[in-house]
């Protein structure tokens, strides 16, 4: 039914006619409807034959008997959970995930740290000098890793490495010919430095960003109503910056689970397997052992334990409408 | 007009990601047609000299119309891989070079053509039997001897002489005697070493375990069980220790000789002596010209006197992957490099050739003239299709001699720990 509009009507004037929102009626015609999904194929399309297919792929292989005989005749022997059981009773098969754990989580931690106090740094500086830091992060960023690793190797070498030379020179005789790489924790310190040294720049840029965001008044406000370093800290730089935290924290934490390249070149899992990794128990078993059905096991019960570690933030990823995480 | 624009702007965008991911799968294999044929063959770096090479495969293409052979120089890190994911592929080389520690690895596999047939065409009489026995699987003929070699000890001439060194050592007790008569005479310069030996040359410490009667394993049927913890084995361990020691080198002691590659330490001069295969003396030349004459080698002393230690007989097979495209051209191939023609350059190149009795051209010069002496005495890794992987993953051997020269382990825990994994891998 029509709805009756009463608009008064002032005497003598001719009223303007009241204003009605012109109703269009917007027929969607079949392209405007598609285009959306069309140019959203390219990207969908090829992140399934890349990702997608070989992640299929790998969690079939797990199920079959894929030895390098196997492979190169393209036998299908299908062994159903065997592989799976010869993974998990292997008791080496729960040390090397738990120090997977801890590594992934001390290098993740010392990441997230460092980048965040160098983002907090690169606020305050000005000019030249801020530009100098982000062009070095950069360059350390850029830095192809087996290069990285192969200069650490210099570096930390017991015979000829810059480090023990110049601490000898400090003073510390006993780094004299010390060996970095003797056992498995200083191993894979070595190492966790060497990953946070190239991780650093991409978290230290995604927060200094978020920062940016933060007005600068408020912290002026802040200063006036005599709040200390920490308190402004936490009231008005921390939410800025804790969405991006979040999402740093959440990619170091795939990033570094999966590491291999450093670890292998470094000492190949040594001193006697004791800086041995999940990934490297993938390498050692598919391409080394050319066992890859029980590879591609250990590959699908990584990310199952990748999974668990990050089951929070997935929660929020999936569960969140807007953009905004945190 | 704009909606007709954006349809256009999506269909071309979906027609270059589908062209773009196509594309690439196209061109895989070769055309055969009109008779032009490749003959892909990966030998590695180090073996064959090129001369030979050159010579061999300007021979084969002139006796075989419309063929070209495709010479690849391979390395020899991260060589299991690269064969793993070539044999794995579409179009796998045809001609192949495995080392002799990898070839059983690859025969029980089941990737290499059966060349059982045709071993008496390939010179088959004259094969070396440790490679032919590392070619073998299962009674079959999979992979034939190309060369072998083994390590020798290379030392400078000059240096023996200013230390008042008259002969070379023929015995343990004058090596060592050798080394402290260096040490006397070079030892003011920090940088001098009588003998580089880094912590992992584990091809030097078989030699004295087999010096001493043992092996680091034994074959028990078709199985293999670990020997390390032996008394032999620990003798030769306690030697290789005793070496380190009364050197003094400054070689890590938890890398092996080619990280750093100790041709180059050798070739900068300050070194008296290292364990070495005849070609890195080649190598060590190519920064210091002048070491070649002052360098000569002697072979591994025995703890008796006057003999010398059995060797580990390093060499290589070659092979003809199962999925080749041109077998009867690889073939073809083999028997031309196993002719006495190519097996004799071999020799005068300073190597053990693989298919051939005739070592007279290794007296050509001192250093190939000890490794042919000491190739008479040569033994083999164990010959299973798991010491490939032991080479490819984490080899126990050089935990265990990192441990034992650190004194992070005692020689029982060491070696007893080394035998356990060995045997782990060895069925696993």
């Amino acid at each position: 039914m029509t709805a009756t509009v009463h608009t008064s009507v002032p005497a003598g004037a001719t009223p303007p006619a009241p204003a009605r929102a012109p109703r269009r009626r917007r027929t969607i015609s079949l392209g405007e409807k598609t285009i959306p999904y069309l140019l959203l194929a390219p990207a969908v399309v090829v992140m399934l034959v890349l990702l997608g297919w070989p992640a299929v792929q790998v969690i079939g292989i797990s199920f079959r008997k894929l030895d390098l005989g196997e492979l190169v005749r393209g036998e299908l022997v299908w062994v159903g959970f065997d592989n799976y059981t010869e993974v998990l009773s292997d008791p080496e098969f729960w040390t090397i995930t738990l120090r997977t754990v801890l590594f992934t989580a001390s290098i993740v931690a010392a990441t997230v740290l460092v980048g965040m106090l160098l983002a907090l740094l690169m606020r305050h500086l000005s000019g030249p000098v801020r530009v100098a830091l982000q062009v070095t992060l950069v360059l350390a960023w850029a830095t192809p890793i087996v290069a990285a690793t192969t200069m650490f190797q210099w570096i930390f070498d017991q015979q000829y490495g810059i480090l023990n030379k110049t601490l000898v020179k400090l003073g510390f005789d006993s780094f004299q010919g010390f060996s970095w790489f003797s056992s498995g924790v200083s191993t894979l310190t070595v190492i966790g430095i060497l990953i946070v040294w190239q991780a650093v720049p991409f978290v230290c840029f995604t927060i200094y960003a978020g920062l940016l965001q933060a007005p600068k008044e408020l912290y002026e406000a802040a200063a006036m109503d005599g709040t200390s370093a920490w308190q402004s800290f936490t009231t008005v730089s921390w939410p800025a910056i804790r969405p991006l935290v979040t999402l740093a924290t959440f990619l170091s934490v795939i990033w570094d689970f999966k590491v291999f390249a450093q670890v292998w070149a470094i000492r190949q899992g040594g001193p006697d397997g004791e800086s041995t990794t999940l990934p490297l128990l993938m390498y050692l078993r598919g391409i080394a052992g050319r066992h890859f059905g029980v590879a591609s096991a250990v590959a699908v019960l990584m990310i199952l334990v990748l999974v668990v570690l990050t089951a929070r933030y997935l929660q929020l990823l999936l569960r969140t409408r807007e953009g905004d995480i945190s | 007009m704009k909606r007709l624009t954006k349809l256009v702007a999506g269909a071309a965008a979906i027609a270059l990601a589908t062209a773009g991911c196509a594309g690439s799968g196209g061109n895989s294999s070769e055309e055969s047609s009109g008779g032009e044929r490749t003959l892909t063959v990966w030998l590695m770096n180090g073996s064959a000299p090129e001369t030979l090479t050159d010579a061999l495969n300007k021979e084969f293409e002139g006796a075989n119309e419309g063929v070209t052979v495709k010479y690849e120089v391979q390395e020899w890190g991260g060589i299991q891989d690269k064969l793993t994911t070539a044999l794995a592929s579409q179009n796998p080389p045809d001609v192949i070079e495995l080392g002799n520690t990898q070839a059983p690895s690859f025969a029980a596999d089941g990737v290499l053509t059966d060349l059982s047939g045709d071993v008496s065409d390939l010179n088959g009489d004259q094969w070396l039997s440790s490679l032919k026995d590392s070619g073998e699987w299962d009674g079959k003929q999979y992979a034939t001897p190309f060369y072998a070699a083994n390590r020798v000890v290379l030392y400078r001439t000059d240096m023996f002489q200013q230390a008042g060194i008259a002969a070379p050592p023929t015995s343990r007790a004058e090596w060592l005697d050798a080394i402290t008569k260096l040490k006397a005479k070079f030892g003011s310069d920090p940088q001098f070493q009588p003998l580089y030996l880094p912590g992992q040359n584990w091809y030097s410490l078989l030699s004295f375990i087999y010096d001493e009667g043992g092996d680091i394993a034994e074959k028990d049927g078709t199985e293999f069980k670990a020997t390390v913890n032996s008394p032999e084995a620990k003798a030769g361990l306690e030697f290789y220790k005793q070496l380190v020691d009364a050197s003094g080198t400054t070689a890590p002691k938890d890398n092996d000789e080619q990280n750093p590659e100790q041709a180059g330490i050798y070739g900068q001069g300050k070194v008296a002596m290292m364990i070495a295969l005849p070609w890195e003396l080649g190598t060590a030349a190519k920064d210091n010209p002048d070491i070649e004459k002052n360098s000569s080698a002697f072979a591994i002393p025995s703890k008796t006197a006057g003999k010398t230690a059995p060797v580990f007989q390093g060499g290589s097979n070659l092979a003809i992957p199962v999925n080749s495209k041109n077998p009867d051209l690889a073939k073809s191939y083999l028997k031309l490099l196993m002719s006495d023609k190519y097996q004799g350059q071999l020799a005068e190149a300073g190597m053990v050739p693989g298919a051939s009795t005739d070592l007279s051209a290794l007296d050509a010069t001192p250093v190939s003239k000890a490794m042919a002496e000491a190739s008479q005495s040569g033994k083999a890794a164990p010959a299973t299709p798991k010491w490939a992987t032991v080479e490819a993953g984490q080899n126990p051997l050089k935990d265990m001699m990192t441990a034992y020269l650190t004194g992070a382990k005692d020689l029982d825990t060491a070696t007893n720990d080394a035998n356990s994994a060995l045997d782990a891998a060895f069925t696993g």
